[in-house]
């Protein structure tokens, strides 16, 4: 008799990875998430034995006129930076990609520098430039012309815009690279003029640029911690973010009910926004359109004018940008700065010595350079294997990971750190990882999963599916397609998302400052502790430190690894 | 006054490649007539459209529109694309996503400050041309592909320019739509009686919709004819080949009276043939001869211009045979009705269909 025999599946690791992917993306969220929820109903810290169920902490912020009055604050805030900012950016964007303006190549790259500095960075530059006694200030006083408040409402606007302009930039710019050349054409042709044509046809093209743009502005600008900070704490001026680090780090007795209820409040608030900009995007795919093969029409001339125009752009960029960093820079090369006294006299090392010199402080160089190295490898990979989950698989759980691995989106740095801590305090076992670098780089890598795994995303959809298939069909596993076929021909993509995570992680603060602990500083820590204690000088070599390292991962991975981090 | 469209002289060069797009281009576009430039992609035949609208910029030349010159580089005139008064539909239509279908229509009238009933009235015309006149409160992404093309018409011609140019308008839609577009946007053109400039790499579109026909390669214009014409005469081989199915055989002329010439084969076989090119030729010059495969016959019971030949290949086209034999001297595609029941075929090639073109090196 003939035995048939039903051949049976053989084991194989492709569900074990798709399995982690969607526990990881769920985990990383929900971890950080629940002791901030736990907390908010306790009468008394997580860790105190004698906490009782309690809705006061709900019912006393939102009787504090206080609260209300921060929300506000925060809002007109959010709402003016995102203004000025697309403003700006657009702008920018426009006359260095579609005018004739002088030295447009060269204000390209330029325009971007703010995107890759620490907003902690780009505060105190301004603050040593420009604040009270800044450097720029005072040389104006002394020339008897009248000056500004830079700790101010408007002083902070300003100087988080200038944080922000790149954002809108960027996406302008790859939405102007993008754009069907013919479309333009097709307005002159019809009788517009190049003016005409920019305003009518080009601006209106960026529409959903500046929408998706405008809103990631708002969600950042809401939870921004650094710049509020160092220009409004001494002045009495909270935003949200800093109204919850108040509470949590200076603040006397702290507040643990008010602080998890204030971070719901901004979770919330920012789920709603992340939201709306999904819903937003979805009704702007009207114009995505067909690309042609035509030659881009030629720049708008504008004559006399590209001299001024060009010397205004020149001037934003050198106000703006150069002169703060370059600042700080110096400073951080002599004893103190003063426009009175000529610094190239006085210069020094001993600020890096006396960095170099505390265990603590070197650690605090070192730690952020092995998270942004080792924890953004790890990163990526992750990111990449969620994403290739997410859209190159059949797994019934890639919908869960599509949806999870962007929803940290919604947590505010400092909320992400504080959520790990209680977390961290709370679940036994792990409670020995705290101090650790590892419980850093979990909170790290949580914190940029949406920002990773939409930089992989793109990448991983371009490639045609039938690639894969054929792997398939040649007897690849789901996972050996990967490794063989999706993995190499996702490296450059991969490489410039890891130089991304890294060049992010080394900027990142917030998160760390509720988490960190002795071992575990990272810079953006010890720039705010030495920031508390007054010391410019120290905090100008930090924050110098910080500038050269990006640098060298910037230059060194493109010239290196061929990696472009902008089209 | 007449408002030919006469470009003269136009050149351009790349300024990094060092080579040339186009070179010496001279054409005249009667007023009303609809001129078509083909040519293999690459050819520069785009380039002088783009010429022609302002968009690209020549190093040398004259276009103009009757006395309204537009370009005349060696006097620094350029006038920017806005200021030429033009139509044009692009390949990829270009229709504004932004604007609905009616907005895209009245977009350069009300640049001409038409307004109120007058534009309204405009617009609605130019819909009722193309028949869209009830999607005009549509946007872009609602239409489909032939719709929007005969969108980009309607735009196009709304103001009554001075030119239409039409660059592969047809390209992206489907073969059985763009068979359909053909006919009705030669019958719009006629119907509007606008001086036409239309691209192409189709040929048998150029042969469908033409009243002049401009043959462009490596940016030399080859030939400037009507269809029949250069159905009939092709200027060069390039032309020949391009525009229909042709074979060629090498030969020598072997003897010559008036435009009656023999021409010997490689394998020796003898060929008469009456040339109509009008170019000079010599005895012993080396040559080409060129035959289309729905011209060569069945020999029967002929017996001069006989060709015997050997099938390499016979396919199957639904309302013919199309054969590739070997006659010793070259290669000749050949066509007939019915399916070959030899091997061997017996040809016989006209004497007023054959071909004659210098041999190209």
């Amino acid at each position: 008799m003939v035995s048939t025999q039903i051949p049976k599946p053989r084991f194989s690791w492709d569900r074990v990875i798709q399995w982690s992917m969607v526990i990881l993306t769920i985990a990383l969220v929900v971890f950080p998430a629940w002791p901030i929820v736990y907390q908010s109903f306790m009468s008394k810290p997580l860790y105190d034995k004698e906490r009782a169920f309690t809705l006061g902490n709900y019912t006393n912020i939102l009787s504090d006129g206080k609260f209300w009055h921060i929300l506000g604050y925060t809002a007109a805030f959010a709402v003016a930076t995102m203004i000025l900012a697309l403003i700006f950016g657009v702008f920018l964007a426009v006359l260095i990609n579609r005018t004739n303006i002088p030295l447009r190549k060269f204000y390209s790259s330029l325009v971007t520098i703010p995107y890759y500095v620490s907003p902690l960075v780009l505060a105190f530059a301004w603050m040593e430039m420009y604040g009270p006694q800044g450097f720029g200030t005072i040389l104006i006083r002394t020339l008897k012309l009248p000056t500004w408040q830079l700790y101010s409402f408007w002083g902070i606007v300003v100087v988080a815009t200038m944080y922000y302009i790149p954002n809108t930039f960027l996406y302008a710019t790859s939405s102007l690279a993008l754009m069907d050349p013919q479309l333009e054409s097709a307005a002159r042709i019809g009788g517009a003029t190049p003016f005409r044509t920019i305003w009518n046809i080009t601006i209106p093209l960026l529409r959903p640029a500046i929408l998706y743009s405008a809103l990631l502005t708002l969600v950042s600008a809401l939870e921004l911690l650094s710049i509020p900070l160092v220009l409004g704490n001494g002045v009495g001026i909270d935003t949200l973010s800093t109204y919850i680090y108040v509470l949590g780090v200076v603040g006397v007795s702290k507040d643990y009910g008010a602080i998890a209820v204030v971070a719901i409040f901004v979770v919330l608030l920012v789920t709603v926004l992340v939201y709306l900009q999904g819903k937003l995007t979805a009704l702007e795919r009207r114009f995505v359109t067909v690309g042609g093969k035509a030659t881009r029409p030629k720049l708008l001339e504008l004559g006399k004018l590209k001299y001024i125009v060009s010397t205004i752009v020149g001037l934003y960029i050198l106000l703006g940008i150069i002169l703060p960093l370059a600042c700080i820079v110096l400073e951080s090369f002599v004893p103190f700065l003063s426009p009175f006294a000529n610094p190239f006299k006085m210069l020094t090392l001993e600020n890096y010595q006396g960095i170099f010199s505390s265990p603590a402080y070197r650690q605090s160089v070192t730690n952020s350079i092995y998270i942004s190295i080792f924890a953004g490898g790890v990163g990526i990979l992750f990111m990449a294997l969620a994403a290739l989950t997410a859209y190159r698989s059949t797994f019934k759980g890639r919908g869960v990971v599509k949806y999870m691995a962007l929803y940290p989106r919604a947590f505010p740095g400092i909320i992400v750190g504080i959520g790990f801590l209680w977390a961290f305090l709370l679940i036994p076992g792990v409670g020995s990882l705290r101090n650790t670098l590892i419980a850093m780089s979990i909170a790290f890598i949580m914190r940029y999963l949406p920002l990773g795994f939409s930089a992989v995303s793109p990448a991983v959809m371009q490639i045609s599916d039938e690639l894969d298939r054929a792997g398939r069909v040649a007897g690849a596993t789901w996972l050996g397609t990967i490794r063989h076929i999706l993995l190499p021909i996702l490296r450059p993509a991969l490489l410039s998302g890891y130089i991304i995570l890294a060049i992010s992680f080394l900027k990142e603060y917030a998160v760390a400052l509720f988490l960190f602990s002795e071992g575990s500083r990272v810079i953006g820590t010890t720039m705010l502790e030495l920031w508390k204690q007054g010391g410019a000088e120290p905090v100008a070599a930090l924050s110098t430190i910080q500038m050269i390292i990006t640098a060298f991962l910037i230059f060194g991975s493109a010239k290196l690894l061929g990696v472009k981090l902008h089209e | 006054m007449n408002n030919d469209l006469i470009i003269e002289g136009l050149t351009k060069k790349f300024v990094t490649a060092n080579s040339v797009a186009i070179s010496n281009i001279n054409l005249t576009v009667k007023e009303g007539s609809l001129t078509t430039l083909l040519g293999p992609s690459g050819c520069g035949k785009s380039t002088t459209l783009n010429c022609v609208a302002g968009l690209e910029e020549p190093t040398t030349g004259k276009i103009s529109v009757g006395d309204f010159v537009m370009t005349d580089i060696s006097k620094g005139l350029l006038l920017p694309p806005e200021q030429r008064q033009l139509g044009m539909v692009f390949q990829s239509y270009a229709l504004w996503p932004h604007m609905k279908v009616f907005d895209n229509v009245a977009f350069s009238l009300k640049l001409q400050k038409v307004r109120g009933d007058e534009l309204k009235k405009r617009v609605m015309d130019s819909l009722d041309l193309v028949g869209l006149a009830d999607l005009s409160d549509r946007y872009p992404f609602q239409l489909s592909g032939g719709q929007q093309q005969r969108v980009a018409l309607a735009r196009a011609v709304v103001t009554r320019p001075r030119l239409l140019l039409l660059d592969e308008p047809l390209s992206n839609l489907d073969a059985k739509i763009r068979e359909q577009a053909r006919v009705w946007v030669r019958e719009l053109q006629q119907r509007v009686g606008i001086t036409t400039i239309y691209v192409t790499h189709d040929q048998s579109e150029a042969f469908a919709m033409s009243d002049m026909i401009a043959v462009i390669n490596k940016g030399i214009l080859l030939q400037f004819a009507p269809p029949e014409e250069l159905y009939s005469h092709p200027a060069t081989q390039f032309v020949a080949e391009f525009i229909g199915a042709t074979s060629f055989l090498k030969g020598v002329v072997a003897s010559m009276d008036g435009n009656r010439l023999e021409v010997r084969v490689t394998n020796g076989d003898l060929l008469k043939l009456t040339d109509h090119s009008g170019k000079s030729w010599s005895v012993n010059q080396n040559v080409a001869i060129a035959i289309r495969s729905e011209r060569v016959e069945m020999a029967g019971s002929k017996s001069d211009n006989i060709l015997n030949a050997g099938v390499t290949n016979s396919t199957y086209l639904g309302s013919k045979w199309q054969h590739t034999v070997d006659t010793g001297s070259g290669t000749l595609k050949v066509e007939t009705t019915d399916a070959a029941t030899s091997d061997r075929m017996s040809l016989y090639l006209p004497p007023d269909s054959i071909l004659l073109f210098p041999e190209e090196k």
